[in-house]
């Protein structure tokens, strides 16, 4: 109970610390400004009017709620450290895996924050051009909340033992790999060798597979979504985020802050 | 390790190794220190800069693991979390969070401490008001002077009402007036029956307001005890005193009564004389119709006992 309230407590102040920076609120008006200019860019075209105008829409929150993500999740855990509040913190009754737990949470808290403002600014814009809305696209972009909130995962868990710089490349190496690990798949069943078919079939199962997120096209062109496409992913995200949790929990646990 | 009630913290031959370089190689800023702080006391832990102290401290808080040997707090080992809710932490030149207000923040730290919401709030106006900020508790630290944040954030290592605090170096980085600000905090947190442990490198400091030291140069400690008793015993310490208005055969006769050197500069003079004398001195010098203008306790004692240390060390 009181570990529960140390890591909400924790976790408020992420909120709090990310939602009184200026950094943030340039990203997000940014993303908004690409959401909004989907309308002009969607007017010049006669074909496809409302998909050209969501798909810019959907892929402006996945890019801008990754550009968050990595500036949140990596910057906020290394300024801890960096500017020293980490150690008053640790001389509380709070143990290392409190603080990163707490620490998971409020940005992924963040991040869902700016998802909804992106979403409302979506169903805006999609509203004002008569584009359909579903659940479909509810879908989608839940989907992309939870992606990021594993994305997340992944930039605290090279923050927790190296600088920045480094933690904010393999972030953005293990997204794109992530991304490409299903069509990197794909592409190795049909060689020849050996040798191809088992790397991109590791690489397919050790980097997450963020493809498995990505319900833009059906939201867009209105197919169908199952449960399956919708569930599998989420679970996985959990058991991938958990994992790579108690990871970053072990390293930080053992690391000395010199 | 120890099981004496009145041991508050207790480190026994605790070493650290740090790396140096690209860390093949290993440098020692830790060499088998021992201690122990008592009960009640404001101990002093005392050495010149990269001596080890904040190293020493950091093991403390549990910041980071000691190479050999351990370390207790109040009975618990320094690896612990729980018993952390008993001690209070300033780190050295403390950075917060700027984007807080002062009661935001004692708000965070007393909700980490576990401090009952219905209590958190008077807790926080007594704090503000403790360390005289009461004015203050609404704005963001970011507009806090450097005195200010050092308020705060002794603030925030008593928030949940600890029975031991470790400062590290309080006093440093401040002007006088926040520095006797600091300094009559410290001793009232004695006065509520507190242990203190503090870091610093400041000897004025240690004097005014330490009961016992330990003094650590280069990694290994150098002395532990009573500063009275480091300091000789005071009636050996010299002192100056500066006379005023000294009738012409009085200058002769105090060279003579107290087998001391006379310097005189226009119609002052200043002699040099044991502190067990002073008393007299200044009796023979009213009595003259002279006037006392200083009194000085000549204290370098400190400054060159490190320095002392530091050769016996380089040897
Ligand atoms: N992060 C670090 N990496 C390597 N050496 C360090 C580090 N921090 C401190 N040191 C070295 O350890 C020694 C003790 O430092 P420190 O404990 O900070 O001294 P003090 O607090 O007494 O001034 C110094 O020689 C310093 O150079
Ligand atoms: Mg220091």
């Amino acid at each position: 109970m009181n570990s529960f309230r140390r890591i909400r407590a924790i976790a408020v102040n992420t909120v709090l610390e990310a939602i009184r920076h200026r950094v943030l609120y340039a990203l997000l008006f940014f993303a908004l400004i690409l959401i909004g200019g989907g309308m002009l860019l969607a007017t010049l075209s006669y074909v496809e009017r409302e998909r050209i105008l969501q798909d810019l829409g959907l892929a402006s929150i996945r890019l801008f709620g990754v550009a968050i993500a990595l500036f949140v999740g990596v910057g906020l855990i290394h300024k801890e450290v960096d500017r020293r509040t980490i150690y008053t913190i640790l001389s509380k009754p709070v143990s290392r895996t409190h603080f990163l737990i707490g620490k998971y949470l409020g940005l992924v808290a963040t991040l869902w924050l700016q998802v909804v403002i992106m979403a409302a600014a979506f169903v805006g814009v999609s509203l004002l051009a008569g584009a359909p809305l579903d659940s479909g696209h509810a879908a989608a972009i839940g989907l992309i909340a939870v992606e990021l909130a594993l994305v997340v995962s992944v930039a605290v868990l090279f923050s927790s033992f190296t600088t920045p710089m480094l933690a904010s490349l393999f972030t953005v190496g293990i997204y794109i790999v992530g991304h490409l690990s299903r069509d990197l798949r794909e592409l190795g069943r049909q060689s020849d060798a050996d040798s191809v078919r088992y790397v991109t079939e590791f690489l397919y199962r050790v980097f997450p597979d963020l493809e498995s997120f990505n319900l833009s096209i059906q939201a867009v062109h209105g197919l169908t979504i199952t449960s399956r496409e919708v569930g599998f992913p989420v679970a996985y995200a959990a058991c991938y985020a958990a994992l790579l949790l108690l990871v970053a929990s072990w390293v930080f646990s053992r690391r000395d802050f010199r | 390790m120890t099981s004496d009630p009145d041991v508050v913290v207790d480190v026994r031959d605790v070493c650290k190794d740090f790396p140096v370089g690209m860390g093949f190689r290993k440098k020692r800023v830790l060499d088998g220190i021992s201690f122990q702080v008592r009960k009640g006391e404001i101990f002093g832990f005392v050495g010149p800069n990269g001596a080890g102290k904040t190293t020493t401290l950091k093991i403390l808080m549990g910041l980071i693991r000691p190479t050999e040997g351990g370390a207790q707090i109040l009975g618990h080992d320094v690896s612990e979390t729980g018993f952390r809710e008993h001690i209070g932490f300033l780190p050295e030149n403390p950075y917060f969070y700027d984007y807080l207000t002062g009661r935001e923040f004692l708000r965070f730290y007393a909700e980490l401490c576990g401090v009952p919401r219905g209590e958190r709030r008077g807790r926080i106006a007594t704090l503000l008001e403790w360390v005289g900020l009461e004015n203050a508790g609404d704005a963001r630290l970011r507009t806090y002077s450097k005195g200010m944040l050092q308020r705060i954030g002794l603030a925030q290592a008593l928030v949940h009402d600890p029975e031991v605090v470790f400062l590290d170096e309080p006093m440093s980085g401040l002007d006088p007036m926040g520095r006797v600000e600091i300094r009559d905090l410290i001793l009232r947190l004695r006065a509520d029956g507190k242990t203190v442990f503090m870091n610093t490198h400041i000897l004025p400091d240690v004097e005014m307001v330490c009961d016992r030291v330990a003094i650590i140069v280069k990694g290994k400690i150098r002395y532990e005890g009573q500063i009275e008793t480091f300091l000789k015993s005071g009636e050996e310490r010299p002192t100056q005193v500066v006379l005023a208005r000294v009738p012409v055969e009085l200058a002769p006769k105090i060279e003579e009564d107290f087998e001391s050197e006379v310097r005189g500069f226009q119609d002052r003079i200043e002699v040099r004389v044991a502190e067990k004398d002073v008393g007299a001195l200044l009796w023979l010098a009213l009595g003259a119709g002279a006037d006392v203008i200083s009194v000085t306790p000549q204290r370098a004692s400190l400054e060159s006992i490190f320095l002392n240390a530091v050769e016996e060390v380089g040897q």
